[in-house]
């Protein structure tokens, strides 16, 4: 690692966290990103490349990296793991025929050494949907309670009306800040 | 960023560090550095060491030599980069890239200016001392590892590449940590 990678490093311990919202293509992790940071959700297109925002929330900066999730570009993914303190996987709880596709993105990104230190928070999104599962539906269809090598928690949101979605995102501080913060 | 730079106000620069910043005249011989070593003395060798560096990481960013690195570089791949608020995957190989060439550029110049100087023994110095390093240094660095910084630096070399100024009226205007960085010839007049 060269030395603007280590002083990079350094920055990051300030206060700062960088955060990674993956999930299936359609899953609404553009509209998450966009509605957390107020702005318009009425005409977002499938992402083909990937989007950053840096948030300021409760005195901590975010960095949230939301990287596009049709199959083809799944294998991207890896380029952005690095210094990853939050993975935000993100389901369309509407998507009934491809939960298992969902599962097996999900675990096999839990092997990722580069993202074992990660909080992961799951956002079953589209709770506003008629046809979405609950939350609790789509913990047991990911089999989230097999879950050991990360702290992680499921929050039903909708990203078209902003629901829980600041609710997961404090979650996902309080959990990374005890890590991190108090470690030192 | 302010947290940076808070820290980094509260510490007196030391009363040598002027004339540390020429790194030509003050070689300072970074091979018996060891652990024990700086321990053990009053660490003021390794102080001093340490200035040195910084010092010389200074020169080397201000230099010609630098900039027209980065103007090569940006000159290759700036077709590749457009203004939109999505980034394309490709920007990230580039930006990596990016990151390598600029790192092995400083270490190459630093051993070539240092004698017995080495990135690690240099990286644990860092370490100890981060609470040191002047914060426009710090962030100047750290702008090179920004990607932000780095698209926006192409977004606006390619408007200048092809006659078009820095449009304001998007909202987004990116400030340069390094005003060295922008060519100086053009850039300033689209901005008045």
């Amino acid at each position: 690692m060269g030395l603007l990678t280590i002083l990079k490093k350094m920055k990051q311990k300030e206060r700062e966290m960088r955060l990674l919202m993956l999930g299936l293509d359609n899953a609404g992790k553009t509209t998450i990103l966009k509605k957390f940071n107020g702005e318009d959700v009425s005409t977002i297109s499938p992402t083909l490349g990937f989007n950053i925002k840096t948030l300021e929330h409760r005195g901590f900066k975010l960095n949230i990296w939301d990287v596009g999730g049709q199959k083809s570009l799944r294998s991207y993914w890896r380029n952005y793991f690095e210094s990853t303190d939050g993975l935000v996987w993100v389901v369309d709880s509407a998507d009934r025929l491809r939960l298992e596709d969902c599962r097996q993105e999900l675990s096999a990104l839990l092997l990722e050494e580069r993202l074992a230190g990660a909080t992961l928070l799951v956002f079953a999104n589209k709770q506003d949907l008629p046809g979405a599962l609950s939350k609790e539906a789509i913990r047991e269809a990911l089999a989230l309670d097999e879950i050991k090598s990360h702290h992680w928690c499921i929050i039903g949101c909708s990203a078209v009306t902003g629901e829980n979605l600041l609710t997961g995102v404090d979650w996902l501080l309080d959990d990374i800040a005890a890590r991190i913060f108090t470690a030192d | 960023m302010s947290a940076v730079k808070n820290q980094c106000s509260k510490v007196t620069s030391p009363p040598f560090s002027s004339d540390i910043r020429s790194c030509g005249e003050n070689i300072v011989d970074m091979v018996d550095m060891d652990e024990e070593n700086f321990a053990i003395s009053s660490s003021s060798a390794a102080d001093t060491a340490f200035d040195a560096v910084i010092g010389c990481i200074e020169d080397i960013i201000m230099e010609e030599e630098f900039q027209q690195l980065q103007q090569s570089f940006m000159e290759k791949h700036y077709m590749e980069f457009d203004d939109s608020d999505e980034n394309k995957l490709s920007y990230t190989a580039i930006f990596n890239e990016y990151v390598d060439l600029l790192e092995k550029h400083l270490e190459q110049q630093l051993m070539r200016r240092i004698p017995g100087f080495t990135m690690n023994t240099f990286i644990e110095l860092l370490m100890q001392h981060k609470e040191e390093v002047p914060g426009d240094i710090f962030d100047m660095l750290l702008t090179f590892t920004d990607f932000m910084a780095f698209k926006e630096m192409f977004v606006e070399y390619r408007a200048e590449k092809e006659g078009r100024g820095l449009d304001l009226s998007q909202g987004l205007v990116v400030t340069s940590l390094i005003p060295s960085l922008i060519p100086t010839d053009s850039k300033r007049t689209t901005e008045s």
